[in-house]
């Protein structure tokens, strides 16, 4: 759909005389404009957790391993690794010709530095840190880990896709304290990030680094050679998904992360462009609930809302009529994966609202209000809310609703005050089916108390099934640990799913390379 | 609020009459309202709004915030008079509701602000000492354009329809403030005024007697306008997500969660835009009516 | 007149202080605390008071009222809490976006709502009078954001005349530029040539009946002549103080209109910092967007010395 530009001919004439717009022309080709699902508003992979920020930070810092699509984890930046025979004592050695953006060796010192920003703010980082002997730099390309404890699961730690990510950065940056923002964005991946463009709010832009050295392959999501096929992507950001539809259909843009669903078909109409699924492995939404206070630190009435909830309503109103795109889901694990458990998950699966009202009178509920954090500025989690609003009124529950937005929900939901003293008892949050394919990057299904997520569930039986599943030596014990898990997890209501939804994504014909995958992947794609 | 900077710069800029004529409606209220058909149209069209907003929920509505996902953004029709919007929540219902709280913000800050700017330009315009610090203040005020004033103060609160009305009365306070200040001191200089001075009569009772009478009828006015500038604001407040909270309905609201499907449903965004805009449009008139009305020397220029 | 020209200068000083004030306390009672947010998700409580500590945020508020305009005058206007990025540097970034929608739009409602007001007072009374008053008080009731979407829909959508959204920055050339700005000014321009307009109107119904007027007439000169040469000279000044007085119109339709055209100026700059709470930069915007208003308006009442020198102080 070509614009019947009123300006054309009074552009064409401006052509003759000045020869920058032929030249910016041709340059247009060289460049992939995006609209990614969010702003990027800050951008410190380790410090801010959304995946936005992952999303870019992917494409400018490269990690140790990383997983392909099936999930397995395959070297990216290390050459080999070598285990001992009693599997505590890990030796990487990197690959040749490594180098950061500013021109200066990848080195061991920078890779050890930049493992020890990014463990404590990782559930597995955690873990490893908690088994850790020593980590330390051998020499500039090798660097050993010894352990306490095996850990078996260490390259998928190293590579795995969910937030945090250990992605390696030079060490100075690296020394930056886990709890203040880097302010330099020295990278090690494919693409330079160019601050001096960034416009938080409207714009990034990323180039093509001329000097990274791929790996021999095809790239296979964050494994593989990233080749890099454009020479500058600019992050567009859209205040609404209107505007986003306009400009994907007037060509002013190449490539939307996240269209909604209600715009698709109107997408579809047109000939220049393709939709297509996102992610294949989706999304889980979930109700977060405050296990220390009251309403829901009362088992009942944690069950009594799982029984109310609909999930078909939830996701009617976050992804639309759009059957093909949402479930409904028996378990807390990815559905489509082997480890997607229906195991005690029947309640979950159709609302019960006369059963709900009475385990919600059984259960002794006083009437406590339940204070409810929604971030209105997430167009996800926006209507999420409202549907929980209305839930917990028809259930008879006394709901406070807070409408706010994310920043504030994000701070607020660490506050471990009953909800009256600025804390809360629910909010709304999704998490990527990537991230909840097994329990080793699935922190919100873990309920180990004080370390869990926030609402801080505290269900031995879930942590006794994730203890086996790390342990477990074959398929079918891993298997029998996840039952275990969502028995446990359905049983004790860790959190509540609303529902398993992909979303769309959608690209101008004349772009190629878009793949499938939790997070878009620029390696790979060009433009003609 | 684009219509109160006129009459309030107006004001200024040329003394109000010293003594207002009398509205004589010479005909009953039947020909005053032919004489003045602004105010019978705005009248008119206001006191429909108000009849909506009062009777909304005997106006075959359902409960405005009632889900039903699974009848999302159908189209206008026999079901949804007026379509529903993406949670399937029925949008005439909802626009009709809106009403209250668009007139609720609307009265409720034209009276609090010409109350309160009323009793600080009356002490302004009296007590010469007051008058210098709270004429800068007032000027520092109204050197933030009023919008981000109000954007700024729902800053610092949580969203409710109290400190939308709140946020609002203080950034149209000065306004006020500036015209009733400008009619006092141009009636302080008349000779009965004087002549009440040098009789002993007190303060306060001149300003009672004397004062307040004169500014009441171009303050009405003024009132108006900020009714409809209230309006105005309120729905930019919410409609950008920094006013009345979501959870209720309000042509802000609505309209800021039709904006993402505005091009394949319009409606949701239609409905209530066109609500907002004859309200708005309603108190404006009788605005003007009312200007004409009361004084007509000024009602000739403008 | 200098003794005027720096008595209303100096005038500027205690209003640009309130503004000051008003802006800071903004930050001193905002709720939430910016030490826990700089802190991020999984801080300690040690974490947020080391923070809050190095942000000087434990000290008095006079202490830190003064820090903070000290700060400001040398041009620091702190650090975003969100983007770490200073705030002085967000807003250089979008200065352009909104100043070229405000001096398209000015330029817009100027040439439009002039000659508007002009025939409406030369035709007093008639049907035209009567069209000018109505989209008068259209504009005046018809908010912004309605007014562009209904022109995106029509002119954009529909006709397909105009892009839909964006800025294209004027060093990529005038036509891809102004292309974009035309929907939104006008959408941001309907309430300002609506006040114009009718001050137009007013100003002129007075100056036409002075005796200068007649005086013209009567020797003869060409209606318009009078109109746009005696007339409207003379009613230069109130004209002039309403489209100073109208700026804070334009700022505040700018924050919708951005909003609504996609264009990164620092109006959507001011709604994302609101979504966030993200108080340095309201400040900053805040900040900025009074001083220029108050030096717009100061700049007016000065020319005035020079449009009108019968204006004696």
């Amino acid at each position: 759909m070509e614009r019947r530009n009123l300006l054309k001919g009074a552009v064409a004439a401006a052509t003759v005389t000045a020869a920058a717009p032929a030249i910016s022309q041709n340059a247009a080709a060289r460049t992939l404009r995006f609209v990614p699902q969010a702003n990027l508003a800050n951008f410190d992979p380790i410090w801010g957790t959304q995946y936005v920020v992952r999303n870019a930070a992917a494409a400018v810092w490269d990690t140790l391993y990383g997983v392909d699509e099936n999930l397995v984890p395959q070297r990216q930046m290390v050459e080999g690794e070598t285990v001992s025979s009693d599997g505590l004592t890990w030796e990487f050695r990197l690959r040749p010709g490594l180098i950061f953006h500013d021109g200066t060796p990848v080195l061991a010192k920078d890779v050890v530095a930049s493992i020890n920003r990014w463990a404590p703010r990782d559930p597995m980082g955690q873990m490893l840190r908690a088994i850790q002997d020593e980590l330390v730099a051998v020499d500039d390309r090798n660097f050993r880990w010894k352990l306490k404890r095996p850990y078996p699961k260490m390259k998928y730690a190293l590579g795995k896709c969910g937030t945090p990510c250990c992605f390696i950065m030079p060490e100075r940056i690296a020394a930056t304290a886990g709890n203040s923002m880097i302010s330099e964005y020295v990278g090690s991946g494919p693409m330079t990030f160019k601050r001096d463009e960034w416009v938080p709010g409207a714009r990034a832009v990323f180039e093509k680094f001329g000097r990274y050295t791929p790996r021999e392959g095809a790239a296979s999501w964050l494994a593989g050679g990233k080749r890099i096929l454009v020479d500058r992507l600019e992050w567009v950001v859209m205040p609404d998904p209107a505007t986003a539809a306009n400009a994907l259909q007037a060509g002013e843009v190449d490539w939307w992360e996240s269209p909604i669903s209600d715009l698709v078909p109107l997408l579809r109409r047109n000939r220049n462009i393709l939709v297509d699924i996102a992610d294949p492995l989706g999304n889980i939404g979930s109700f977060r609930m405050n296990h220390l206070h009251a309403p829901f630190n009362n088992l009942k009435v944690r069950q009594a809302v799982m029984m109310a909830l609909s999930q078909e309503d939830y996701m009617r109103a976050v992804v639309g009529s759009d059957t093909a795109l949402w479930s409904v889901l028996g378990g807390f694990f990815t559905p489509g994966t082997s480890s997607y458990s229906e195991a005690g998950g029947e309640v979950m699966k159709r609302s019960n609202m006369e059963g709900a009202k009475r385990l919600l009178a059984e259960s002794g509920y006083a009437n406590e209000p339940v204070t409810c954090l929604v971030g209105q500025d997430q167009p996800l989690l926006k209507p999420m809310g409202d549907v929980t609003a209305d839930l917990l009124r028809r259930l008879g529950m006394n709901v406070d609703f807070v409408a706010t937005d994310w920043g504030t929900v994000g701070q607020r939901r660490a506050v471990r005050n009953p909800p009256g003293q600025g804390g809360w008892s629910m909010f709304h949050t999704w998490h990527a089916g990537a991230d909840c394919v097994n329990p080793a990057g699935y922190n919100a299904v873990r309920a180990n108390g004080d370390g869990a997520w926030f609402g801080w569930p505290s269900v031995p039986a879930v942590e006794a099934g994730v203890a086996e599943w790390f342990d477990a030596p074959t398929a079918e014990t891993e298997k029998a640990a996840i039952d275990k898990i969502n028995r446990a997890a359905v049983e004790n209501v860790v959190y509540a799913p609303t529902g398993f939804f992909k979303s769309y994504q959608a690209w101008r014909r004349n772009v190629s390379g878009v793949v499938k995958g939790p997070l878009p992947f620029f390696w790979g794609v060009s433009k003609t | 609020m684009s219509a109160v900077i006129i009459p309030a710069g107006l004001a200024i800029a040329q003394p109000m009459p010293d003594v207002l004529p009398p509205v004589k409606p010479r005909r009953g209220v039947l020909g005053f309202l032919r004489r003045y058909p602004t105010i019978a149209i705005g009248g008119g069209l206001l006191l429909a709004m108000l009849c909506i907003a009062v009777f909304a929920p005997f106006l075959w509505t359902k409960d405005p915030t009632s889900l039903a996902p699974a009848l999302r953004t159908r189209e206008p029709g026999a079901q949804f008079w007026f379509g529903s919007d993406m949670l399937g929540r029925d949008v005439y219902s909802r626009v009709l509701y809106g009403a209250r709280v668009s007139l609720l913000v609307g009265f409720s800050v034209a009276f609090l602000a010409s109350v309160i700017g009323l009793t600080i330009g009356l002490f302004s315009g009296f007590i010469r000492l007051a008058d210098s610090i709270v004429m800068r203040v007032m000027d520092g005020m109204m050197s933030i354009p009023p919008i981000l004033l109000a954007i700024a103060l729902m800053a610092l609160t949580r969203g409710s329809v109290q400190n939308v009305i709140l946020a609002i009365t203080i950034a149209e306070i000065p306004r006020v403030t500036r015209l009733v200040r400008g009619v006092v001191l141009s009636l302080r200089e008349q000779p009965y005024v004087d002549a009440a001075v040098a009789s002993g009569t007190g303060t306060v009772m001149i300003m009672w007697r004397h004062i307040l009478p004169n500014t009441l009828a171009p303050l009405t006015v003024q009132a108006t306008y900020i009714c409809a500038a209230a309006m105005i604001t309120e729905a930019i407040l919410s409609f950008i997500g920094a006013g009345t909270p979501p959870i209720i309905p309000s042509w802000g609201n609505i309209m800021a969660e039709g904006r993402a499907l505005w091009q394949v449903k319009p409606y949701i965004v239609f409905f209530p835009a066109v609500f907002l805009s004859i309200t708005v449009l309603a108190v404006n008139l009788l605005g003007d009516g009312l200007r004409d009305a009361i004084d007509p020397r000024l009602a000739k220029k403008l | 007149m200098w003794a005027y020209i720096i008595r209303r200068v100096l005038a500027t000083i205690p209003v640009m202080a309130f503004v000051a004030l008003f802006v800071f306390s903004l930050l001193y009672l905002a709720p939430g605390d910016p030490a826990a947010v700089i802190a991020g998700d999984q801080a300690t409580p040690d974490d947020v008071e080391r923070i809050r500590a190095s942000l000087g945020l434990d000290r008095p508020y006079l202490v830190r009222f003064s820090e903070w305009v000290f700060r400001i005058l040398q041009g620091d206007l702190g650090t975003s809490i969100f983007t770490n990025l200073p705030v002085g540097h967000m807003i250089a970034q979008r200065i352009e976006p909104t100043l070229s929608l405000m001096i398209v739009t000015l330029c817009l409602a100027l040439s439009i709502a002039i000659p508007m007001g002009v025939v409406a007072a030369w035709k007093q009374g008639t049907w035209i009078d009567r069209a000018v008053m109505g989209f008068a008080v259209l504009g005046f009731s018809v908010p912004v954001f309605v007014v562009g979407y209904l022109l995106a829909y029509v002119f954009a959508l529909e006709l397909d005349w105009f892009p839909v959204q964006g800025y294209t920055p004027f060093a990529q050339g005038f036509f891809p530029w102004i292309e974009n700005l035309v929907l939104p000014a006008v959408a941001l321009g309907g309430v300002y040539i609506a006040l114009i307009a009718r001050i137009t109107r007013a100003t002129m119904l007075e100056v036409l009946q002075q005796d200068y007027i007649r005086t013209a007439r009567a020797k003869g000169a060409g209606q318009s002549s009078i109109l746009f040469l005696h007339a409207l000279k003379n009613a230069a000044v109130p004209i002039v103080t309403v489209v100073g007085i109208g700026i804070a119109l334009l700022i505040g339709g700018a924050v919708v209109t951005e909003s609504v055209f996609a264009i990164p100026g620092l109006g959507r700059l001011t709604v994302d910092a609101i979504l966030r709470r993200d108080y340095p930069v309201i400040q900053g915007v805040v900040l900025l967007f009074s001083f220029v208003y108050v030096l717009v308006n100061l700049g007016i009442d000065l020319l005035y010395t020079f449009l009108d020198p019968r204006i004696r102080y």
